[in-house]
């Protein structure tokens, strides 16, 4: 089973609930873990990782460059660049690299041949460790400016059903990236069933309900986890949104100090705190998703 | 003029430093603040205002007329997204969501006609005043739609063509290139940085990003007492910024927040913080009254 959890934007805590809920499941289970959040990767240091075991280079992304020597400057790139990414600097028609989707519209409308061409460069890096608890994890690093491309996130599951190929492993427990963008899109599709995550404020209720959006979008089945849920007792719209929606609540974690300080212990909090009263919570809620999820 | 808010980590609080800033900042310039985190668009709820004046952002997709279509193939051949695929006899076939709108089927297409402009809405943009004396620009993607860097580049324009002083720019989280997209031509970026192992990973690749910018950053470290305050000055001083703001957690905040009354207009302590930073920010910039 292909299980994803998604909260359409960070800092809900979703990394975190992720990190505690793959270590109640450890001894039972046996999945692979992926980090699909390639832009701001943070499962490994919630899980203590130390070192990779294997890292692969992702040459995908394409950069346009242009040749100052040959350039004429007719401007004609600039004028089409969908996007706005050549700049005149001191007289030179230049390709933002930062910014460029490498769509070589510039080079395809560029009268002088041989001015531009479309390089390949680094998008990031995928890779592949087995963390301390015994499963494995797949994990990716976009680097700086490159575009925020789904073909990470899929490259990533990829490797995972290798993985759960070669072990015989059963699942695949994906933590999405931020936002509804192209690395959710390519987390979420494909997948069996998304677990939300979100506290009671309006601007989380906003970006789930994006979220969610995209989970109707591939017909799936979707579960609520509501994190930080004693944090604002006025506001009652985020269950109510579940309630009309027919999205099960598969529970309530309380705002507790022992989330933060394990984050900096760099541990779930399951395992730090496991006293506490939001780890009380998080095991009535791991025991939900093997009752009604894993079964 | 432009400056930008980032930060690396998403809910790192970087919505909230921007809103505050703006209004703080509205004493001395005349502004707008453009809200370019197009998939998840927030800073209207913290400002308390509806989303208005609606304008769609559509994208180029290429219709086929096969009536004239030679199936040369050629527009397959040039898409980098593979978005145009050919069945055996050469006749193209577009798969919509691959699809960047990038045109350069059409360019390419030999026979005039045969490539048709279709056109698919990817989001929108709105422009919505607010009680604060500045406008908000936003930039909102279509859920289901990848593609956010057409929103932010629309978005931004939209924002750049009310021709304020200052426009101030709040991106997404992360530093992929919808953010560079985002923080480009800015005179300053604000890196909003939470001292936890996993905000200083993140704020160090921000803070990477404006140094190949080449953009002066100025970090301001929030929810200051949930972890080691050194170690982000340690990464600032690395990367050549300055810590110009250190914001304890404050129940304060998150009751302003949930009230939707910025902070930096209540009398509670963390305002003098806002009014602080944004005296540190007008300082840098120079110019305004
Ligand atoms: S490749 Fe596309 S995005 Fe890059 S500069 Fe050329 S036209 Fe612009
Ligand atoms: S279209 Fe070609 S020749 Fe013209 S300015 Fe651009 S790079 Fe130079
Ligand atoms: S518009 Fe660009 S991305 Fe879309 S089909 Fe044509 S070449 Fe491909
Ligand atoms: S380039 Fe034009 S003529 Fe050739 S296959 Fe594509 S649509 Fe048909």
């Amino acid at each position: 089973m292909q299980l994803v959890i998604a909260s359409g934007k960070g800092g809900v805590g979703k990394s975190t609930v992720t990190a505690s809920l793959l270590y109640l499941l450890k001894d039972e289970y046996r999945f692979v873990a992926v980090d699909a959040d390639a832009d701001a990767p943070n499962l490994d240091l919630l899980l203590g990782v130390e070192r990779w075991e294997e890292e692969r280079e992702l040459i995908g992304a394409k950069v346009a460059r242009i040749n100052t020597e040959s350039c004429i400057r007719c401007g004609i790139c600039q004028e089409r660049c969908p996007y706005d990414c050549i700049k005149v600097i001191d007289g030179d028609y230049v390709v933002s690299e930062l910014t460029c989707e490498g769509c070589n519209v510039c080079g395809l409308v560029c009268p002088v041949p041989g001015t531009i061409s479309l390089d390949e460069v680094r998008s990031g890096v995928v890779r592949k460790t087995t963390t301390r608890y015994g499963f494995p994890l797949i994990s990716a690093q976009l680097d700086v400016g490159r575009p925020n491309s789904g073909k990470l996130v899929t490259e990533e599951k990829e490797w995972a059903k290798k993985l759960m190929g070669e072990l015989g492993i059963e699942h695949m427990v994906v933590d999405s990236a931020a936002g509804i963008g192209c690395q959710v899109i390519a987390s979420i599709g494909g997948a069996d069933l998304t677990i939300l995550v979100a506290e009671p404020t309006p601007a989380s209720l906003s970006d789930v309900r994006r979220a969610y959006k995209v989970v109707q979008h591939f017909r799936q089945p979707a579960y609520l986890i509501i994190n930080k849920a004693d944090f604002n007792p006025g506001f009652t719209a985020l269950r109510e949104w579940a309630e009309a929606e027919g999205i099960p609540i598969l529970g309530e974690i309380p705002y507790d100090r022992a989330i933060p300080r394990s984050m900096s212990m760099l541990k779930p909090f399951v395992e730090a705190f496991p006293d506490s009263k939001a780890a009380d919570a998080m095991r009535e809620i791991a025991g939900r998703v093997r009752e009604e999820i894993l079964k | 003029m432009q400056i930008a808010v980032s930060g690396g980590k998403g809910g790192t609080g970087k919505s909230t430093v921007a809103i505050n800033l703006a209004i703080a900042l509205r004493e001395h310039y005349d502004l707008v603040l453009a809200d370019l985190d197009v998939e998840a668009p927030n800073d209207h709820l913290l400002l308390g205002v509806e989303l208005a004046n609606e304008e769609p952002v559509e994208l180029f997709m290429p219709r086929f007329d096969y009536g004239k279509c030679t199936r040369c193939r050629k527009c397959a051949e040039v898409c980098e997204e593979h978005a145009i695929i050919t069945m055996r006899d050469g006749t193209p076939f577009l798969m919509p969501n691959l699809c960047s709108g990038c045109a350069a089927c059409e360019i390419v297409c030999p026979v005039p006609g045969a490539i048709l402009p279709g056109k698919k809405l990817m989001g929108h943009t709105y422009l919505t005043e607010t009680p604060y004396g500045f406008p908000l620009v936003t930039g909102r993607l279509l859920e289901g739609e990848e593609r956010a860097m057409p929103i932010v580049s629309r978005a931004k324009k939209r924002a750049q063509g009310l021709e304020k002083e200052l426009l101030m720019v709040d991106t997404a989280a992360g530093t992929s290139n919808t953010v560079s997209k985002a923080l480009e031509d800015s005179r300053l970026i604000i890196a909003v940085i939470e001292p936890t192992p996993l905000g200083i990973h993140d704020g160090e690749l921000i803070l990477r990003l404006a140094k190949l910018m080449e953009v002066p950053a100025m970090v301001v470290v929030n929810r200051s007492d949930l972890g080691e305050v050194a170690k982000v000055r340690e990464i600032a001083e690395k990367y050549g910024a300055e810590v110009i703001a250190e914001i304890p957690y404050s129940e304060n905040i998150i009751r302003s927040y949930v009230e939707g009354k910025p902070i930096v207009l209540t009398d509670y302590p963390e305002a003098g913080l806002f009014r602080e930073i944004a005296s540190r920010v007008v300082e840098f910039l120079g110019g305004g009254e």
